[in-house]
C-alpha cells in the first residue's frame, strides 16, 4: 500500500499512541479478533510514519509500542465488557484505513473514533429482539422440533433478549444476567409450549436459551489459538466456558420446574 | 423433489434465518442481513450434504466452515477493505449450542448418580464434550486456513 501523506504534519507519538490504543480497545470490545487489532494498529502507525508497532492484547487490557526514529512510546489501557457489535466495527475500520492512507490528522481521527459509538446507528430494540426470537425459533427447526414449538421459543427467546439488554444497561454481571435469561426464556417456552399442545417440550426450552451461546467469541477463541495468541484465547475460553455453565444452571433449573408438572 | 433436497432446503432456509438473526443481532448493516441469510444457507446445505455422506459432525462442519471461509476469502477481494465478517456470521448456525447445553446439564446429571448406574451418564456427556469441543476446534481450523494460506496483502487494503 502507498502511504500518501497528503502534507499533514508528523503528530506527537503520545497522540498516535493514544489512537491506537482506543482503537484496538474498541475493536476488541466489538468482536474482533487479536489479527484485526494488530492489523489496525499496525495500519495506523505505518499512516502516522512510525517504523514499528507493536501490540499486546489480554483480555482486560491492551497495550500498544511504538517506534518512531528515535522515539519510542509504550501506552496501557484498560478493555471492557467483550460484545460484538458488526457496524461500529466497520465504522472504526474506514477511519483506520483513512489514517493509514494519511488523509486524515491524528487529532481529527481520535474525534472521530472517539464519536464513533455516537454516530453509528443501531436496530430498534424490538427488532432485536424480535430478530432474536426468530433466530432461536430456526435453531429450534433445526434440531427437528415440532411446528408448534415454533411461536413458544420466538417468545421466550425474544424476551430473554428484551431481559439482557434490560440487564445490560444497568452493568449486572454478565453471568448473574446469563443464567437469570436462561431461566426466563426457557421458561416462557415450556408454558407456552404446553398451552400450545408441543410435544416438544424440552427442545423447545433448549433451543429458547441459544441466544446466549457466545459464538463469535467462541470462534475469536480459535482464531487466536490458532495464529498465536494462546493468553487471549485462554481467557476468552474460561468465560465462555463459565457463560455456557450458568446458561445450562439457568436451563436446567427451569426443566426442573417444568418438565414435572404432568400434561393436563 | 427428493427427500434429501427437502432436507437440504429445510436446513438451508432455517439455518439463514438463524444467520440473518444474530445478523440483526450483532448489528450488522441492513444491507448485510441478505448476505448472512446467504453465508448461513450455505453453510448448513453443505454441512446436511455431507452428514448424508455419512461424515461425522465435526467433519461435516469442518468441509463446511471452510467452503464459506474460501467463498468469503474470494469475495473480500472484490469488496471494499473492511474485511468480511460473513464467514463467521454463517457458522453461528452451526456452532452446537444445544449438544453444549446437553453436555454442561449432563454434568449437572453427574452430580446425582450413584457410582452403580452412572455409566450410561457419563458417557453421553463425555461423548457430548468431545463432539463439542471437535466441532468447534473444526470450525475454527476451516475458517482460518484461508487467510492463513492466502493472507491479505498490504496491495488488499
Amino acid at each position: 500500500m502507498t502511504i500518501i501523506q497528503k502534507g499533514l504534519e508528523r503528530p506527537p507519538l503520545a497522540a498516535v499512541a493514544r489512537l491506537s490504543l482506543t482503537c484496538g480497545r474498541m475493536l476488541l470490545e466489538w468482536g474482533a479478533n487479536a489479527r484485526v487489532v494488530h492489523e489496525a494498529i499496525s495500519n495506523i502507525a505505518r499512516g502516522f510514519g512510525c517504523d514499528s508497532a507493536e501490540a499486546f492484547c489480554q483480555h482486560a487490557a491492551i497495550i500498544v509500542m511504538l517506534r518512531r526514529g528515535d522515539e519510542a512510546c509504550t501506552q496501557m489501557g484498560k478493555v471492557g465488557e467483550h460484545g460484538v457489535n458488526l457496524r461500529r466495527s466497520q465504522n472504526l475500520q474506514e477511519t483506520i484505513y483513512r489514517v493509514a492512507r494519511g488523509e486524515v490528522e491524528c487529532e481529527d481521527a481520535q474525534r472521530e473514533v472517539d464519536g464513533v459509538t455516537r454516530t453509528t446507528k443501531a436496530y430498534p430494540i424490538w427488532f432485536v429482539c424480535l430478530s432474536t426470537g426468530l433466530a432461536c425459533s430456526a435453531f429450534g427447526q433445526l434440531l427437528n422440533s415440532d411446528g408448534s414449538a415454533f411461536l413458544p421459543t420466538l417468545v421466550g427467546a425474544a424476551t430473554g433478549q428484551w431481559i439482557r439488554h434490560l440487564l445490560f444497561k444497568r452493568g449486572t454481571n454478565l453471568f448473574l444476567t446469563t443464567g437469570t435469561v436462561s431461566f426466563v426464556a426457557a421458561s416462557l417456552a415450556a408454558i407456552g409450549g404446553r398451552f400450545m399442545g408441543s410435544s416438544d417440550l424440552e427442545l423447545a426450552m433448549v433451543a429458547a436459551v441459544l441466544l446466549l451461546v457466545p459464538g463469535i467469541p467462541v470462534l475469536n477463541a480459535q482464531i487466536d489459538v490458532i495464529e498465536g495468541k494462546p493468553n487471549l484465547a485462554a481467557a476468552r475460553a474460561l468465560r465462555i466456558t463459565y457463560v455456557l455453565l450458568f446458561m445450562a444452571l439457568g436451563l436446567a433449573m427451569a426443566q426442573s420446574i417444568f418438565l414435572k408438572i404432568p400434561h393436563p | 423433489m427428493t427427500p434429501l433436497l427437502v432436507h437440504v432446503i429445510h436446513q438451508a432456509f432455517f439455518g439463514g434465518i438463524a444467520a440473518a438473526g444474530f445478523g440483526v443481532l450483532f448489528n450488522s448493516p441492513p444491507r448485510m442481513l441478505w448476505l448472512c441469510f446467504g453465508s448461513g444457507a450455505l453453510a448448513l446445505s453443505v454441512r446436511t450434504l455431507c452428514q448424508d455422506f455419512d461424515l461425522s459432525l465435526p467433519a461435516a462442519s469442518f468441509i463446511a466452515a471452510l467452503s464459506l471461509a474460501i467463498a468469503d476469502r474470494a469475495w473480500q477481494r472484490t469488496q471494499s477493505p473492511q474485511g468480511s465478517v460473513l464467514a463467521a456470521v454463517g457458522c453461528i448456525a452451526m456452532v452446537p449450542g444445544s449438544l453444549a447445553a446437553k453436555a454442561f446439564m449432563g454434568l449437572f446429571t453427574l452430580v446425582r448418580v450413584s457410582p452403580k448406574n452412572d455409566i450410561v451418564p457419563l458417557f453421553s456427556t463425555l461423548q457430548n464434550l468431545i463432539v463439542v469441543t471437535f466441532t468447534l476446534v473444526a470450525i475454527g481450523i476451516g475458517l482460518c486456513i484461508p487467510t492463513l494460506v492466502y493472507p491479505r496483502s498490504r496491495d488488499e487494503d
